[in-house]
């Protein structure tokens, strides 16, 4: 989707160069969201969440189904796993997440699923039975909705977290309690502060073994416990890589010396950019109007570099800042959210009732930075210009 | 003038069009999306930004 849209925007910004988009997946690309909801529960195809393209103003390449393995900044030159080279004069990194996998003594691999593609969601809906056995390690956002997902579908669902409240790390203790509430009402059983120790089983899983000794018995076993950044390829050109790509201000790419450099800019999650009002160090966000955000910045950015004054209202060096907004659905709860309310150190509630529809707020040292709510759209929404990040 | 297409199966009422093209989409009192279904050209940039911050991918232009 990075990829995509920064094409789009420059396009749409007047850039008349060649357009070459390379993508490690074979598909074209696609809304990942549903994935984790209808799209499981709905024999949908490909089509259902392919974002159109129009090829004609597009008038860009595409090279699916190509992994870059390496970068060779000096000589401003990709390399893919076919051994082709490509060249450019400017490069936009994009190639965001994947998830996080466990080891585990008995590593067994059938039986085991993650959730980030089309064809991981392809895989679990064969899988997702009525009366299936599921165990899922993680309760964040991915975590959850499957959780709920799954057992919308009839599956007997275990989720296994680390933390003692779901969610309460990035919402508050309150609001997660009442999302744990929610899950728990539908049937879904929790193991807080807890972690799978083993996996149980001798070809395919069995059931998992809890650090508490405890076991449960599972035929699908799910990882949702985070993603890892896919910046391997950019190794060896002494950018700063410690947590996905640090960037500056303009979402250029950083050497580990603190220079930006010109030719190199991040879209998406794997950029790690700097907050605009908060002494804070620079973060990367997961969240889903990220890559479309930083996609549109960039492309204008790179539109004006190759014709300086071209774009209309570009302001060169403007300190992108981006409004993270993030939504969730689980059973009949539709939360939406915008800001960072994990960098809250006052939580509020500020309109609602738990049991029923809430907003929350979020402060940081008094500066209003985050807002998530329950249902009531149009009150959190109302906060949305109050945000200062 | 431009057609719009909101595809009300797709639609969750999230309710992010609001923000990029205010003219063309609100939330009603229950939380539900309107929209206008046509539009003059000025209003083009505002609509495709709509489409794109759509979380469900459920507005279209169509040409």
């Amino acid at each position: 989707m990075g990829g995509l849209r920064t094409a789009e925007s420059l396009r749409r910004s007047g850039f008349d160069g060649e357009i070459t988009l390379i993508g490690a997946e074979s598909h074209p690309p696609y809304n990942r969201p549903p994935l984790s909801k209808e799209l499981l529960s709905n024999d949908k195809d490909l089509s259902a969440v392919a974002f159109p393209i129009k090829e004609g103003e597009l008038r860009a390449q595409l090279l699916l189904g190509e992994v870059a393995t390496s970068l060779t900044l000096s000589n401003r030159e990709v390399t893919l796993a076919s051994g082709e080279s490509i060249p450019f004069d400017y490069l936009v990194a994009a190639t965001g997440l994947r998830s996080r996998q466990m080891t585990f003594p008995n590593d067994l691999r059938s039986g085991r699923f993650s959730l980030r593609t089309f064809d991981d969601a392809k895989r679990l809906r064969k899988v997702a039975t009525p009366g299936t056995p599921v165990v899922i390690l993680g309760a964040g956002f991915i975590g959850l909705e499957l959780a709920a997902t799954l057992r919308r579908l009839g599956c007997s669902v275990d989720v296994v977290a680390i933390e003692s409240t779901p969610l309460a790390p990035i919402l508050g203790e309150e609001f997660g309690a009442e999302v744990q509430r929610r899950h728990e009402a539908e049937g879904v059983r929790f193991h807080l502060q807890q972690t799978v120790q083993d996996l149980i089983g001798d070809e395919r899983i069995e059931g998992v073994r809890l650090n508490s000794g405890e076991t449960i018995e599972c035929s699908v076993f799910i990882e949702a416990v985070g993603s890892i950044p896919n910046t391997e390829w950019l190794a060896g050109n002494e950018l700063d890589l410690s947590n996905g790509v640090l960037t500056d201000q303009s979402l250029r790419g950083m050497c580990e010396d603190g220079t930006s450099v010109d030719d190199l800019f991040v879209v998406g999650d794997i950029a790690r950019f700097p907050y605009a009002q908060h002494p804070l160090p620079a973060r990367r966000i997961e969240h889903w109007n990220i890559p479309i955000e930083s996609a549109k910045r960039v492309g204008r950015e790179i539109s004006h570099h190759s014709a300086p004054g071209s774009v209309a209202d570009f302001v060169m060096g403007e300190h992108f800042n981006p409004l993270p907004s993030f939504w969730s659905d689980q059973f009949a709860m539709s939360i939406l959210s915008y800001g960072e309310p994990k960098l809250a150190d006052e939580v509020t509630l500020l309109e609602g009732d738990l049991a029923n529809e809430f907003v929350f707020g979020y402060r940081r040292n008094g500066d209003l930075v985050g807002v998530a709510g329950v249902g009531m759209r149009r009150e959190v929404n109302k906060f949305r210009g109050e945000i200062r990040l | 003038m431009i057609k719009i297409h909101v595809d009300m199966e797709k639609c969750q009422h999230y309710g992010q069009c609001v923000f990029e093209a205010p003219e063309i989409f609100k939330l009603n009192d229950q939380d539900k999306l309107e929209y206008l279904a046509t539009a003059d050209d000025s209003e083009r940039a505002n609509i495709q930004a709509a489409a794109d911050v759509c979380p469900m991918q459920a507005i279209t232009i169509v040409e």
